[in-house]
């Protein structure tokens, strides 16, 4: 599995899309934005990109003809999203907090990136994974539906969490009102969220190696 | 030993099937597995490496059966698909660096040792390699994780007819010592002619026929004679061709009396290829 992980790596992932964190994520600097972007542009431009390079090389014939099981093939490229993914809010929580110094007194109507917000981020990365890696797994190598129905499932809920988020009183004063200085519940918000990350994509991996096992590879 | 043995290999796709595939390929020699194209050699081929699920039957590679003993047989195998390209714009320094990590037997004297003698320079990229030279390098890769069935599937198509004759060089002096055993298929016959020990023809996802080569081309007879010979074996006949001379067909040796007036010779391998094809399609 290190070794399939490693593959990735160094042969199938452009290097770009590790820089990539770094420079998108620097939106997080753009004031008072509409944060959810910053993490769902990995689902728009790092995830379909990295998946053509896969089937343009023919990375599918080319890792089952090595000494490996096909659980492990799925489990090796869950793995790569996830690490891509925590790169990507890493980088971005760690931007958002140079933001809060930067503008110390900026009225936020979307949402602040305090920690409960990352939390939302996890649970719609969680969402994407779910429906992008077991969509994906029926042939394991048609990408471009699998991307535009978990991209829609991640949007829906970002657009319905931050709708909640201007037009619900409670939500609003969860996420930024006096919440926000509320560290135990921004603390609890980001841990829910990060329990359902996992949580779905374990499921994802699951449905994944459950389809994957059903491929013909040609 | 038997290198690769398969059973009764059923595979059933919409439109094509594979039925009851067996053959067995005895440890340190070379066999040409041929038949035209669609007939199955690939889909066996996969079927051999777990690329696909077969409905039913058993293969076992050096006496281990494939289901059970899959990663372990797969560091015993190499593979080298001609006319499939894997990273080609990477070098080939960066590819070996990655796949040597999966094998435990992997050794980099063997493998500079290879590259040096196919004149392999690690520092091109795979797209810069020709034809030749990339089945080349799948063969330096198997050799140095110390392959012991190598598995080539159409590996001289497309190569002119030095690059071809220098492989099959390469492949009679790879199985000499008797431990590495080699499945070769191709359509291009003639290969074979040069350098398998034993020939399996698939037809139509079902074996015709699978022995020791000249034993194989002996129980065949290429006949030619005027149309009023034909009358004659007409019916005993795998397939004929008319032409303004007569005709010309193929037929089993047991089934020709060799005590007949008709001009009877041994068939080349694209004969015997050739003619099974037209009576499949006779039928059709």
């Amino acid at each position: 599995m290190y070794n399939l992980v490693m593959k990735d790596l160094k042969l199938g992932v452009n290097p770009m899309f590790f820089a990539f964190p770094f420079l998108i994520g620097a939106l997080m600097f753009v004031p008072g934005w509409l944060y959810f972007l910053v993490p769902l542009y990995f689902c728009w431009i790092t995830i379909p990109n990295m998946f053509a390079g896969f089937r343009s090389q023919n990375d599918l014939m080319f890792t089952a003809i090595l000494p490996v099981i096909k659980q492990d093939i799925v489990k090796a490229r869950v793995t790569v999203i996830v690490i891509l993914e925590l790169l990507h809010v890493g980088v971005a929580m760690i931007y958002g907090m140079i933001t809060f110094r930067l503008y110390p007194h900026l009225t936020y109507y979307f949402f602040a990136p305090h920690m409960g917000f990352w939390g939302l981020c996890f649970v719609m990365l969680g969402i994407f994974n779910i429906i992008f890696i077991s969509v994906y797994y029926k042939t394991a190598y048609k990408y471009g539906g699998a991307t535009t129905a978990s991209i829609t499932g991640a949007m829906l809920f970002a657009g319905v969490a931050q709708w909640l988020g201007v037009d619900n009183s409670f939500v609003s004063d969860t996420f930024n009102g006096t919440g926000a200085d509320d560290i135990g519940l921004q603390t609890s918000i980001l841990f829910a969220g990060i329990v359902i990350f996992i949580a779905l994509t374990l499921m994802a991996y699951r449905i994944a190696v459950k389809r994957f096992l059903k491929v013909e590879i040609q | 030993m038997l290198a690769l043995d398969i059973r009764n290999l059923n595979k059933k796709y919409p439109g094509f099937q594979l039925t009851e595939v067996s053959f067995q390929l005895e440890k340190g020699y070379i066999m040409g597995f041929i038949g035209a194209n669609g007939a199955g050699k690939t889909t066996t081929i996969k079927s051999i490496l777990k690329m696909v699920q077969i409905d039913s039957g058993e293969i076992s590679i050096l006496g281990k059966n494939i289901a059970e003993h899959e990663i372990e047989l797969k560091q015993e195998i190499g593979y080298a698909f001609g006319g499939i390209d894997f990273y080609t714009r990477s070098k080939l320094k960066t590819l070996t660096e990655v796949i040597k990590k999966f094998y435990k037997n992997w050794n980099d004297e063997t493998y500079y040792n290879y590259l040096r003698r196919f004149k392999l320079d690690e520092n091109k990229k795979i797209a810069e390699l020709s034809t030749g030279m990339k089945v080349k390098y799948s063969l330096a890769l198997a050799l140095s994780h110390g392959a012991k069935l190598l598995v080539l599937d159409e590996p001289t198509s497309g190569l002119d007819p030095v690059a071809r004759d220098d492989l099959l060089d390469i492949f009679q002096e790879l199985v000499l010592d008797g431990e590495i055993s080699i499945l070769f298929s191709t359509h291009i016959t003639s290969d074979l002619e040069k350098c398998a020990d034993f020939i399996t023809l698939i037809e139509k996802g079902q074996i015709v026929a699978s022995s020791e080569k000249n034993e194989f081309m002996e129980s065949y007879r290429l006949l030619s004679g005027s149309e009023s010979q034909l009358h004659q074996v007409k019916e005993r006949l795998i397939s004929y061709k008319i032409n303004s001379f007569g005709f010309t067909g193929l037929i089993h040796s047991r089934d020709f009396d060799p005590s007949s007036d008709i001009k009877a010779t041994t068939p080349s391998l694209e004969e015997i290829m050739i003619y099974f094809a037209k009576k499949e399609d006779t039928y059709v």
